[in-house]
């Protein structure tokens, strides 16, 4: 690889300044002059008919100036994509426990929870859908208010077909066949979420909100508002984290603090509590994972079968599409003769599901993963070995039956993880006669993972780049930061491209007034769909910088040759960039230029289950080495060693940041993190009942990269982000086996599931499940 | 009622409700919102200020129990020039920075450990940090960063002698 100034140096983050002085403002921390403090009232209750909802009394409590329903939205305030089946305020029914009812805007926290008490409303309650095995039974309550376009409580349904396995199962001499369950993940960011609404003079709405996508949360209030495009304005604030938490939430969110601000005519300020994110807002679905998998007796893998069965919840929102990454991916980053996934999601009244860091890989990879260490234990193969043995490498089949067109690096990950960690002395070791309460284990997983929207839609972004009067370099992008690092990489590509100091290069803050929309910022997609957007924006710029030079210099433009920001003629006569950009406006240039691009076109036949559903793929390996305590359960994580094959790395301190803090949230994940539901009612609400790890929950983790060009990327950049945590749960698991000779099939493997020692705990039941935590503690 | 105390270095008299929270003080009442809310029931720390030098929640502190203390939050760290300290320089450097959200409180973290502990082992890091959750980071940089820091806080010392 060649070296590079910016691209792949250690650099400060571009906003990094702001944050660590504490003057980075967050949505809740704005205090605006005569700022109205909003307060949502929501179902106690996970499934009702809402019989009765008068409002009106909120009015009377002093201090009150606002509050609204659905009926004061277009259209009852329905909005959701890709299945419009959700409400900013319900309508009609409620479908979980925290569904929005109704909203006040008040001169004080004080005055808008009084106003909440005053409204009148009264629910029938309905039987309640709590297990996704029963959501489809005849006799099932209904949860959608139509059957469109699914039937009854079916959200959705995907397939993938890649020849007939079922023969060869048959045939094959070894063959697993096993069921795996995930439950709720909680995304957990440390702020919670909150919109600014203020009102314009002319009759608009400014909105400051920390969602992940301005341009789409604009679109929504447009809609829900009835308000014309030009007069909607979205500010992204800093965001407090996201992990894809704060894409529908944040236009619900929106949605109730711009209707009100509208209806009092001051500016309101709605932040969620930390209950009320933990109930109001969409977490990672719970998924039913049933893998069949034949090997022949030398440990090639032959074909597999899987059937997937996601719990949407209470809404859609984007379980239709993370069941499809889960579907697309189910088989994992091996060669197969046939493989064929059927997967179902089904509304249940278990809150409600959407996009989470790994968006139904971590399910899909978490699934096969462990399945794969199953039959290798069974042919009595080194589970490292067995995936060295079967993994995706350049110019093999997909599970998809696509051709994966790029160079991969999996089994490279493998064998450095495998160097790193001392897999093969600690393999042995821990395998030979543990005695005693504590036992090791050393486990292995490894992944695939479709980079960017893939065959969910058209993928595309836009940048833009304007030199101002005192040449400091401004850049626009439609995608936006809450703390990946984005902000940084375009910077950085930009100072690469242009070839001028970094310092010149200025970000705003994503806006829906100044920004180009660029589609969500989701799947990991930033770096290599805004970084050459960037790229091609850059291009553009020296294209009208070389011109102007030329034409000074006597020259032809592809003559100028460059040293830093000083343009060469042929005759070593020099230009500065301030004398060029002189020149440039001069000449009456346009010294701002636009740069999209977007991802080649490939097709998915979703009625088949055929077809391409990514253009391109990450890899990687991670090894991860436990303790486990048999007498109190409790799991300790001793090391991770983490190998990524991601192409170029555009900023490392990113990167790696990236790669720790997606095997903290895996680490989590396989432990301690769960929302068990309770015939709808929620079993953790707060972050004490809720575990995150903590820094002393965290062992030190060996993090590498495999960094090698990628052609379509950014000066060789792929993506990373979430794929780096989607096979630390079952490396953990796995890991768990060797040191205790047990499979539960299930996360998190909490101490009460340790101790329960039973396989399938995957049903608990509320009280066990307050059990468990008890014994954390 | 009438509350005198010290913060980020200067004399300070507020009036305020004896039970209101030092974090709703210091965001409504001081316009200081460098100290976040992440759960206001003591569960996540990123509300932490220093306490007389010791890392506390302010979310946990009331106003009737500050008369005569010190209270530094994370507008109160660096220099009054505008130069950062050691820790934030630190903290920019080891890519310890993500969404930034929990940061000021382990910048104060840290520099509650430096103080009593010049020379911090990782593990007597990980112990000082573990008060305050961040869901970013995966904590290893912010560990990188507050070693460094010690580090360079050290060799400054030894220059001065």
């Amino acid at each position: 690889m060649t070296e590079l100034k910016y691209v792949g140096r250690r650099s400060r983050p571009e906003d990094g300044l702001e944050k660590v002085t504490g003057k980075a403002r967050y949505v809740g921390d704005y205090y605006l002059p005569g700022m109205l403090y909003a307060r949502v009232l929501r179902s106690p209750l996970p499934h009702a008919r809402i019989v009765k909802l008068d409002a009106g009394p909120a009015l009377q409590v002093p201090g009150v100036l606002a509050v609204i329903t659905a009926a004061d939205f277009v259209n009852h305030s329905n909005l959701g994509w890709p299945l419009k089946d959700a409400y900013a305020l319900a309508w009609q029914k409620v479908r979980h426990v925290g569904d929005p009812v109704a909203a006040v805007a008040a001169e004080s926290e004080k005055s808008a929870r009084a106003g909440l008490q005053a409204i009148l409303v009264e629910y029938e309650a309905l039987p309640v859908v709590g297990d996704i095995h029963h959501a489809l039974d005849p006799d099932a309550p209904i949860i959608p208010d139509t059957k469109e376009p699914g039937t009854g409580n079916l959200t959705n349904t995907h397939l993938v077909r890649f020849g007939d396995p079922d023969p060869i199962l048959e045939n094959s001499e070894v063959v697993l066949e096993e069921t795996y369950f995930f439950k709720h993940q909680e995304h957990a960011y440390l702020e919670t979420e909150g919109a600014l609404a203020i009102p314009e003079p002319d009759g608009g709405l400014t909105v400051y909100a920390n969602d992940q996508s301005p341009f789409i949360n604009r679109d929504n209030l447009v809609m829900l508002l009835g308000l014309p495009t030009e007069k909607v304005r979205v500010i992204q604030a800093y965001v407090g984290g996201s992990f894809g938490g704060k894409d529908d939430i944040g236009y619900q969110t929106s949605a109730q603090a711009g209707a009100l601000a509208l209806k009092a005519g001051r500016p309101v300020r709605l932040v969620l509590t930390r209950t009320e994110s933990f109930l109001a807002s969409y977490r990672r679905e719970a998924m039913e994972v049933k893998i069949k998998l034949g090997a022949s007796k030398d440990g090639e893998l032959t074909a597999a079968r899987v059937n997937l069965l996601a719990d949407s919840g209470g809404y859609a929102s984007m379980t239709p599409l993370s069941s499809w990454r889960a579907s697309v991916h189910a088989a994992g980053a091996y060669r197969y003769r046939a493989v064929h996934v059927d997967t179902k999601s089904v509304y249940t009244n278990n809150g409600y599901s959407g996009a989470m860091r790994g968006f139904g890989n971590t399910q899909g990879i978490g699934g096969i993963e462990q399945a794969v260490d199953e039959l290798a234990f069974r042919l009595n193969m080194d589970p490292l070995d067995f995936r060295l043995k079967n993994c995706l490498t350049t110019g093999d089949i997909a599970m998809t039956g696509n051709p994966v067109n790029q160079s991969v690096h999996l089994a490279e990950c493998l064998r450095l993880v495998r160097q790193r960690s001392d897999w093969d002395r600690k393999r042995a070791q821990y395998a030979s006669g543990q005695k005693g309460r504590m036992r090791r284990g050393i486990g292995v997983a490894c992944y695939f993972h479709g980079s960017s929207l893939g065959g969910e839609g058209a993928d595309y972004a836009t940048t833009t780049l304007k030199i101002e009067e005192d040449d400091s370099i401004t850049l626009t992008s439609g995608l936006t930061d809450y703390g990946q690092g984005s902000r940084t990489v375009f910077m950085l590509i930009a100072a690469e491209e242009l070839g001028v100091d970094v310092e010149r290069i200025r970000i705003m803050r994503p806006d829906t007034q100044t920004g180009i929309e660029s589609g969500p910022t989701v799947a990991s997609r930033s770096t290599m769909i805004g970084g050459n957007a960037t790229r091609v924006a850059a291009q553009r710029l020296n294209q009208v910088l070389y011109w102007a030079a030329a034409r000074t210099l006597k020259c032809q433009p592809n003559q100028i040759t460059r040293h830093g920001e000083l343009f060469y003629a042929p005759d070593e006569e020099s230009l500065t960039f301030t004398e060029v950009t002189s020149l440039a406006r001069q000449m009456g240039l346009s010294l701002y230029v636009q740069g999209k691009w977007q991802m080649p076109i490939f097709t998915w036949d979703f009625e088949r289950g055929t077809g391409v559903p990514y253009h391109c793929y990450t890899f990687g390996a991670q090894v991860a080495e436990v303790e486990v305590n048999l007498e109190s359960g409790t799991t300790k994580v001793l090391g991770v060693w983490a190998a990524h094959d991601g192409g170029r790395i555009v900023f490392p301190g990113g990167a790696f940041g990236q790669m720790y803090g997606g095997v903290a949230m895996g680490i989590g994940y396989a432990l301690t993190e769960h929302i068990s539901y309770h015939e709808g009612y929620p079993q953790a609400l707060n972050l004490h009942d809720y575990h995150i790890p903590r820094a002393t929950d965290i062992p030190p983790i060996d993090g590498n990269f495999i960094q090698y060009d990628y052609e379509d990327g950014p000066f060789g950049a792929l993506n990373l982000a979430e794929p780096m945590m989607i096979s630390t749960a079952p490396a953990i698991a796995n890991a768990v086996f060797q040191a205790t000779g047990k499979r539960w099939r299930t996360f998190p493997l909490t101490a009460q599931v340790i101790l329960s020692g039973r396989d399938d705990p995957a049903r608990d039941t509320a009280a066990a499940c307050r059990k468990g935590l008890g014994l954390l503690a | 009622m009438k509350i005198k105390f010290t913060l980020n270095g200067r004399p300070t008299q507020v009036d305020a409700p004896p039970s209101m929270s030092l974090l709703t003080l210091l965001r409504e009442q001081l316009g200081l919102t460098g100290t976040k809310c992440g759960c206001d029931t003591g569960d996540c720390g990123v509300c932490s200020v220093l306490f007389d030098g010791e890392l506390a929640y302010s979310c946990l502190l009331a106003v009737s129990g500050l008369e005569g203390h010190e209270v530094t939050t994370i507008e109160g760290i660096a220099g009054p020039d505008g130069s950062l300290s050691d820790l934030q320089e630190s903290f920019l450097h080891n890519g310890a920075v993500q969404c930034g959200y929990c940061i000021p409180s382990m910048i104060l973290a840290g520099e509650a450990l430096l103080r009593r502990v010049p020379d911090p082992s990782r593990d007597e890091i990980r112990a000082a940090i573990s008060h305050v959750l961040c869901r970013c980071t995966g904590y290893q940089q912010i560990i990188d960063s507050v070693q460094e820091a010690a580090r360079r806080k050290r060799k400054d010392m030894e220059s001065a002698l």
